[in-house]
């Protein structure tokens, strides 16, 4: 047993080696002299004082950061209800609602990019905003945060919240002390999962901006005409170096020691 | 176990759901089931049916000399002009490139989601925050690294050189295999998370008994684990499946001249050819092709299992 | 010298604010219906109906403006007539102005002198390739929140027709009269009376002379099966059909299926030796996946600092030029603020810093002087007029034609 454990160590040493790959790469290109991250010129510090001078850049990562935080709280919200609810609940119409939930997937970004585009711009008079990119978001990461819930949801045992109730509990203290910390790690692997879409999302956004909302991905992509500058590798090198040091804060602090290794358990037998 | 076709059911079903309770539950679970399921419904609805329904109609319009959609005579030509065999290539390419990324990805993803479910201690969240660190990271810059990584001067051929494996650069840049690796990185983090979520869930006395009773680790595994982890390995092909099918962007930057895909070419419909009605046309059948044989697949694997 | 509003525009920006007031007015009764419409969507079927009655055709088209709505927001008549003086103190409209642009398009301080000498605070948002552009400006059918754009020269025609843009005051742009003479009375957009022409560039091939050897004059370099694996072509159905075209002799423009046929059969025979249809020509060439790509003039200009020795050429068998332009649209919020940077960036000075900066001609005879040799002087950047004459512009082709380009596009690619 202690072999398979080492052998897939290992493995998982080398895919989080890939994983991280493109990263040194991009923060080595960070300090790359061209002003286009493709050839490598030579060293400089120069990008790092002249990004924090670029208001207009400075600009699109907030309204990224707060696109992402709405998208993030909207869908985890609407999502996880849907997933735990699809899950648990056996009810008239929850086939369709389960097809109503693949529908966003399927649906080529470019398509729900231009129906929200013309939705807004028709009916309500609205030619972009930060507003209108984040209820897009919400719309798109909603299905994720459900397929993630449902999935850890539902093989749950409902006698748990069950016996929660025979033993006196309200059907509000069963869910919260029963079902919420059992889905909890969904929610937040939903969570996650929602920031790097919100994060990422070009196509819907860029038909859904207007006037001062021009986030990170259209920032990026506009300068790809004319050579993205190792201002976007630094930007990207500092997001990475904060949240690290972040995580790495938090985890000396004891911040993520909240459930009891169940797998122990599994390990016990095995000498 | 009534209406049979949905997802999440499909997966249950080889955990073998305590009896379904539906028709007796009291009112007011009823009602809290609605307040569930409701917010849900109805925002998908108003912000996303409601849109769509618009592109529905967009679709079986027209346009005039002026190049302004007119729906003076409705019609389905739209959809019968889609289904051209020349597309099909394109169809065939986005299917390969999102079946093949979706079994690497449940491949890689789920020995990394069970090492850190039960080795990871009490760094788990630590090392599933680091599996989506990378993404943080803006995409077009992560795919510009692995352009600097795969190009003809890059990183890779110059270990491969340095080893001498080659003797001459090979064009790995702008392949399938660019293709693969790309979209297999970009969607691995969603098939690594819902696995992790499933398999964390596992209850460890479940698997000891299990290890008793099949006396060896690879009985185990495949008569309990696997099957009871069933529901996430099924949420991570939803999660890599049907978003790969979609991405043209991947295949644009890290693709060739011969990696195009259906996506791109609706993408193509809807900017250059300013012909909406037909882009609107193209991407519903595709939508109910991926739709269709997802909930096909879904009902198959349950009906397999369950035997 | 730089369009400072001096006396005698004085008047005109008075009638000007007026317009823009009655504008504004109309702006929030838009507003109003606007939030009437929310109320009523929360129960689904007034959103049905706005979609399958006209509400529908005009906002959808990609290259449309309203279809059943006229052309109204150009002020001059309209705004006049329906014009009940609100006495609103104005709120000086001009501070602020609405920019939606290309990336590093401009000199790198054309905004900050703009705001500097006009006070006008800026904001300058980017879009990430043309096709965004057009679906945004004619997502309401006139502009989509912004005061000014860049489109190309072939969207103008449809873009005044659907009243997209608005009709120009030259007396807000006294800088007009730079322009070159043969800039002042486009085929596009006759007497620049909605636009003004803003760079221009020819539509060649780039490549580095240590893969491809020989001095390149004509297109077949791009065919050549000793470059196979390492040819770029740009990701742009009209130019990729251009290039075939000008091999096969055929008129670019062309709307004839067969000839059409026999771009695309060439195309065909082309696409195994390509590495790829390219979006960032620049990046491929100097990262040297490429050998050899078909490239616009001003990305050379920008390949060359990475690579100084890559070449470009404008074959001699037949390239196409194109120019983009600045316009002010018709929902402009600062339409005044909007034709101020139009002038300012026709101040000689102004407009050789923009050259300077991306390395595209511009049509400006003042500036020339400002212009840096490198491009003024390099025949490539800069061709005589000789070659200009003989270059070809790609035109605005109705729908039933662009498909049949479409329509093999796809194919090719597929």
């Amino acid at each position: 047993m202690r072999q398979r454990n080492r052998w897939l160590s290992g493995f998982a040493v080398l895919i989080y080696a890939i994983l991280f790959a493109p990263i040194v790469v991009l923060i080595v290109f960070s300090f790359n002299q061209s002003r286009r991250n493709f050839v490598w010129q030579g060293f400089t510090l120069d990008w790092y004082p002249k990004l924090f001078a670029n208001r207009d850049l400075i600009s699109a990562l907030g309204v990224t950061l707060e696109v992402a935080v709405f998208a993030v709280i909207g869908s985890t919200i609407l999502g996880s209800l849907l997933g735990l609810g699809l899950a648990r609940l056996k009810f008239r119409g929850s086939g369709a609602t389960e097809t109503l939930l693949l529908l966003p997937m399927v649906t080529p970004e470019i398509i729900m990019g231009i129906s929200l585009l013309i939705f807004f711009a028709q009916l309500f008079g609205s030619n972009g905003s930060l507003g209108q990119i984040s209820l897009a978001h919400i719309t798109f990461c909603i299905s994720y945060v459900a397929v993630v819930v449902r999935a850890r949801a539902v093989g749950m045992d409902p006698r748990l919240e069950e016996a929660a109730r025979d033993l006196g509990a309200s059907a509000f203290g069963a869910f919260r002390y029963v079902t919420l910390p059992l889905i909890l790690p969904a929610v937040f692997a939903g969570a996650m999962i929602s920031f790097a879409l919100s994060f990422d999302d070009l196509v819907v956004t860029s038909f859904n901006a207007g006037v001062g909302s021009t986030t990170l991905p259209i920032f990026i992509y506009s300068s790809i005409k004319f050579g993205v500058t190792p201002q976007i590798n630094a930007i990207s090198t500092i997001i990475v170096v904060v949240v690290s040091i972040a995580l790495f804060i938090a985890w000396r602090l004891g911040a993520f020691r909240s459930e009891p290794p169940l797998a122990a358990v599994e390990d016990a037998p095995a000498t | 176990m009534a209406s049979p076709s949905t997802p999440a059911e499909a997966a249950a079903a080889p955990v073998a759901a305590p009896t379904p309770t539906a028709g007796r539950r009291p009112l007011s679970e009823r009602i809290a089931g609605l307040v569930f399921v409701a917010p849900g419904v109805v925002w998908l609805a108003i912000f996303f049916l409601a849109p769509l329904a618009i592109i529905l109609v967009v679709s079986l319009g027209s346009r005039d000399a002026a190049n302004h959609i007119t729906l003076a005579n409705p019609s389905l030509d739209n959809y019968l002009r889609a289904t051209r065999p020349e597309y099909l290539p394109a169809f065939a390419n986005s299917l390969r490139y999102a079946g093949i990324t979706t079994i690497l990805s449940i491949l890689i993803g789920y020995p990394i989601a069970y090492w850190i479910s039960r080795y990871g201690g009490s760094r788990k969240i630590l090392l599933l925050i680091l599996v989506m660190l990378p993404f943080w990271t803006s995409y077009l810059i992560r795919t510009y690294a692995w352009m600097i990584i795969l190009r003809d001067n890059g990183v890779l051929n110059s270990i491969l050189l340095t080893l001498g494996v080659i003797s001459d650069p090979i064009p790995i840049l702008n392949s399938d295999f660019a293709v693969i690796l790309g979209m297999t990185y970009g969607f691995l983090p969603f098939a690594i998370l819902p696995m992790y979520v499933s398999i964390d869930r596992l209850d460890g006395h479940l698997v000891e008994a299990a290890r008793d009773l099949f006396a060896s680790g690879r009985g185990a595994f495949l008569h309990v684990t696997l099957p009871l982890t069933m529901p996430g390995i099924v949420a991570a092909a939803l999660l890599t499946f049907i978003p790969a099918i979609g991405d043209y962007v991947t295949p644009d930057l890290l693709g060739g001249a011969q990696t195009t895909t259906i996506a791109k070419i609706i993408q193509v419909l809807f900017t250059s050819g300013r012909d909406w009605p037909y882009g609107s046309a193209l991407g519903f059948l595709l939508m109910v092709v991926t739709l269709g044989g997802t909930l096909l697949a879904l009902r198959t694997l349950r009906r397999e299992v369950i035997g | 010298m730089t369009g400072r509003p001096g006396d005698p525009t004085d008047a005109l920006i008075e009638r000007e604010l007026e317009r823009y007031l009655v504008e504004r007015r109309m702006t929030r009764r838009q507003l109003l219906e606007a939030v009437t419409a929310l109320g009523a969507a929360v129960a689904l079927a007034p959103i049905v109906a706005a979609c399958t009655n006209a509400g529908l055709a005009p906002s959808a088209a990609p290259s449309t403006g309203p279809s059943a709505a006229p052309p109204s927001i150009a002020p001059s008549e309209v705004a006049v007539a329906s014009a009940t003086p609100e006495p609103t103190p104005v709120p000086s409209p001009e501070k602020e102005l609405f920019v939606y642009n290309w990336d590093a398009y401009i000199g790198a301080d054309t905004v900050t002198k703009f705001q500097d000498q006009t006070g006008i605070q800026v904001h300058y948002d980017k879009f990430p390739d043309a096709d965004t552009q057009m679906t945004k400006l004619r997502s309401d059918g006139k502009g989509g929140g912004y005061d000014v754009s860049y489109p190309a020269s072939t969207e103008l025609p449809s873009l005044i027709s659907d009243g997209v843009v608005l009709k120009l005051d030259k007396s807000l742009i006294p800088n007009v009269s730079n322009l070159r003479p043969e800039w002042t009375n486009p085929a596009y957009d006759p007497g620049n009376a909605y636009s003004i022409p803003n760079y221009w560039w020819t539509t060649g091939y780039a490549w580095d002379p240590a893969k491809v050897p020989g001095n390149q004059t004509t297109w077949d370099a791009l065919f050549d099966p000793a470059s196979k694996g390492h040819i770029g072509m740009l990701d742009d159905q009209r130019e990729v059909f251009a290039v075939a075209g000008f091999k096969l002799g055929i008129d670019p423009n062309t709307t004839d299926e067969a000839q059409l046929d026999q771009m695309l059969n060439l195309l065909e025979q082309q696409k195994p030796l390509l590495r790829k249809y390219t979006d960032d020509d620049i990046g491929d060439m100097t990262s040297g996946n490429l050998w050899i790509s078909h490239a616009w003039s001003g990305d050379w200009y920008q390949m060359i600092a990475d690579k100084p020795n890559i070449k470009y050429v404008i074959p001699t068998t037949g390239a196409v030029r194109g120019n983009d332009t600045l316009v002010v649209l018709s929902g402009a919020p600062h339409p005044i603020a909007a034709q101020l940077w139009i002038n300012f960036n026709l101040d000689p000075q102004i407009s050789a810093a923009n050259t300077n900066y991306i390395g595209y001609m511009g049509p400006n005879a003042a500036a020339e002087q400002y212009i840096d040799d490198a491009i003024k002087g390099d025949p490539r950047l800069n061709p005589p007029q000789a070659v200009v004459d003989k270059l070809v512009e790609l035109i605005f082709l109705p729908p039933a034609d662009l498909d049949k380009y479409t329509q093999r596009w796809n194919a090719l690619r597929a």
